[in-house]
């Protein structure tokens, strides 16, 4: 049975990309645009990874990501974050929140296909 | 305490003219070995030997007794604490500029370049850090381009692309390319330099050009028929920003102008002492259009000049009209000891202090906040200050009278200020 991997982005054409991508490589796909819901939306999934945009229309990817690390349910959920600031005090802000990984826009697709594998293999 | 350098301009001008001390002292009638000791400080001059050695130099008395302005000074002063290690002789500065003017005057246009340069690079770096319009712009080019690099990817990568899916790819490639190109537009718009001093959170120097170059003293607009939009109009290129704050400006001073006519102004200006508080109940006109009609006067030596500067409740300067002996900030960051900053406290009530800074000037000063009408209910009020002041008080403040009035030891700016112990100190002295 394949992986879930839940795509919590709101550019459409971010996730056609990073859909294509994921399901090429034989994982199921579910995508999400919204922060408000996300956290519902994770927890009725609970797929095997999530990736997370920072910057989400009604809730931050960072506040998600909290929420998640105060569930037991969600607490070890591997989560990617994905955002346009590299800056090193929000790589250690995303890591200090409990992110597994932290990934910079724009990326490679290697790069993302390379952590995802890694973090579905943890 | 300074020493008198008018021997030391006197044997600079001297030298400028190839003049030797034995023939300048035959011109003016003295003695070589007295005009020497003259030119080596240690004997004082002034009357007619100084005026006739200035005649015989062809230069003004007052440029070889008075020297360079504090402002000059200052300016330098500034310059040299920019560059500590080019270890500049501070103590010799007037020394320096009395040999050497026009050097000076280059050192002087770039210190303020400089600093010009610097305020504005610090405008547009905190503008950066807070503008929301380009935080947005990033975020959404950023999204733009990783679409399309990860799109682009996967085009470029195989050919397992399902025909259906490379359409949709080619699609969205194009939609992020218009979008990204979109973006791109606004944001050169954004910054579109014409906007800048608007953007910027500064004040237009539109008006502070407009002054600069046509004196602070506008004859055509104290016919009140004139029509302020000639003059803007002669002011050359400008945005619409600009254009309407002008004219704002001009039209503020022509209300001023008909309020209070320059002639009979004049005349009860002198029997009232210039004083503003006391021009305004007798004219019955707010302060501040007092304070306006005092700084547009015209350029008269039987006339004191007063300068101005109308700050807001950040310390914005909205209007500033500059004396050779203060500097004024364009910004922001003057002392807040000067009672314009002080008077916020009091709205309405009118201050009457003299102000003496370090370099050793005086200011008589005229300062009052007042609140801004407000256009909406329940906020507390944004109010702005104005402070007129004057070097040229004694002649019409009586000695008792000045005795009388508050006096605060104020500085220009912490960097230069020498009050190290100054309670309302913000930054380091950079001269010491």
């Amino acid at each position: 049975m394949s992986k879930k991997v839940l795509l919590i982005e709101d550019e459409p054409h971010i996730v056609a990309a990073l859909r294509f991508l994921l399901q090429r490589e034989g994982l199921t796909v579910f995508d999400h645009g919204d922060g408000q819901d996300a956290t519902q939306k994770i927890s009725e999934l609970i797929p095997d990874l999530v990736i997370l945009d920072v910057m989400l229309p009604g809730r931050s990817g960072m506040q998600i990501l909290q929420d998640l690390r105060d569930d037991k349910h969600t607490q070890d959920l591997p989560v990617l974050m994905l955002t346009a600031k590299g800056q090193k005090k929000d790589r250690e802000a995303a890591e200090s929140a409990g992110a597994s990984m932290f990934m910079t826009k724009p990326f490679a697709n290697e790069e993302i296909l390379k952590n995802v594998k890694a973090l579905l293999n943890r | 305490m300074a020493r008198s350098l008018t021997g030391t301009r006197i044997r600079e001008r001297r030298r400028g003219k190839n003049l030797s001390q034995t023939e300048l002292a035959r011109q003016v009638g003295i003695s070589s070995s007295y005009l020497n000791l003259i030119e080596h400080n240690r004997r004082g001059i002034a009357g007619k030997t100084l005026l006739a050695i200035a005649e015989n130099l062809g230069v003004d008395a007052r440029s070889l007794s008075e020297g360079a302005d504090r402002a000059h000074i200052m300016q330098l002063r500034e310059a040299a604490a920019n560059v500590p290690s080019a270890e500049a002789e501070v103590d010799r500065l007037e020394e320096f500029i009395g040999r050497f003017p026009g050097w000076a005057r280059l050192i002087d246009e770039f210190q303020s370049q400089s600093k010009f340069q610097n305020e504005t690079l610090l405008a547009l770096s905190d503008r950066l850090k807070h503008d929301p319009f380009f935080a947005e712009a990033i975020h959404m080019m950023v999204s733009n381009i990783t679409a399309i690099h990860s799109t682009a990817g996967i085009l470029s990568e195989g050919d397992d692309v399902p025909p259906d899916m490379r359409r949709m790819f080619l699609d969205n490639l194009s939609a992020e390319s218009a979008r990204l190109a979109k973006t791109a537009s606004d944001l050169i718009g954004h910054f579109d330099t014409s906007e800048q001093a608007e953007q910027l959170g500064t004040r237009s120097s539109a008006v502070d050009q407009f002054f600069e170059t046509n004196g602070f003293y506008l004859e055509k607009l104290e016919n009140s028929d004139a029509d302020v939009r000639d003059l803007v109009e002669g002011a050359g290129p400008l945005s619409d920003f600009d254009r309407a704050d002008l004219v704002t400006t001009l039209t503020r001073y022509q209300d001023m102008a008909r309020a209070l006519p320059l002639d009979p102004f004049l005349d009860r200006c002198r029997e009232l002492a210039f004083d503003p508080l006391r021009l305004a109940l007798d004219r019955s006109v707010p302060l501040e259009t007092v304070f306006r009609r005092l700084t547009h006067l015209p350029r008269n030596e039987l006339l004191p000049e007063f300068g101005f500067l109308k700050v807001d409740g950040s310390g914005g300067v909205l209007f500033r009209k500059q004396l050779t002996t203060l500097n004024l900030p364009k910004f922001s960051s003057g002392c807040p000891l000067w009672p314009v900053y002080r008077c916020f406290g009091q709205p309405g009530q009118p201050v009457r202090a003299i102000m003496n800074t370090p370099t050793g000037e005086s200011f008589l000063t005229f300062s009052v906040a007042k609140q801004q009408p407000m256009n909406e209910f329940g906020l507390p009020p944004s109010l702005t200050a104005s402070m007129i002041f004057t070097t040229d008080f004694a002649a019409f403040v009586p000695r008792a009278e000045r005795q009388g009035l508050a006096q605060l030891d104020v500085g220009l700016h912490c960097t230069v200020c020498p009050r190290l112990e100054c309670s309302a100190r913000r930054s380091g002295y950079i001269l010491g």
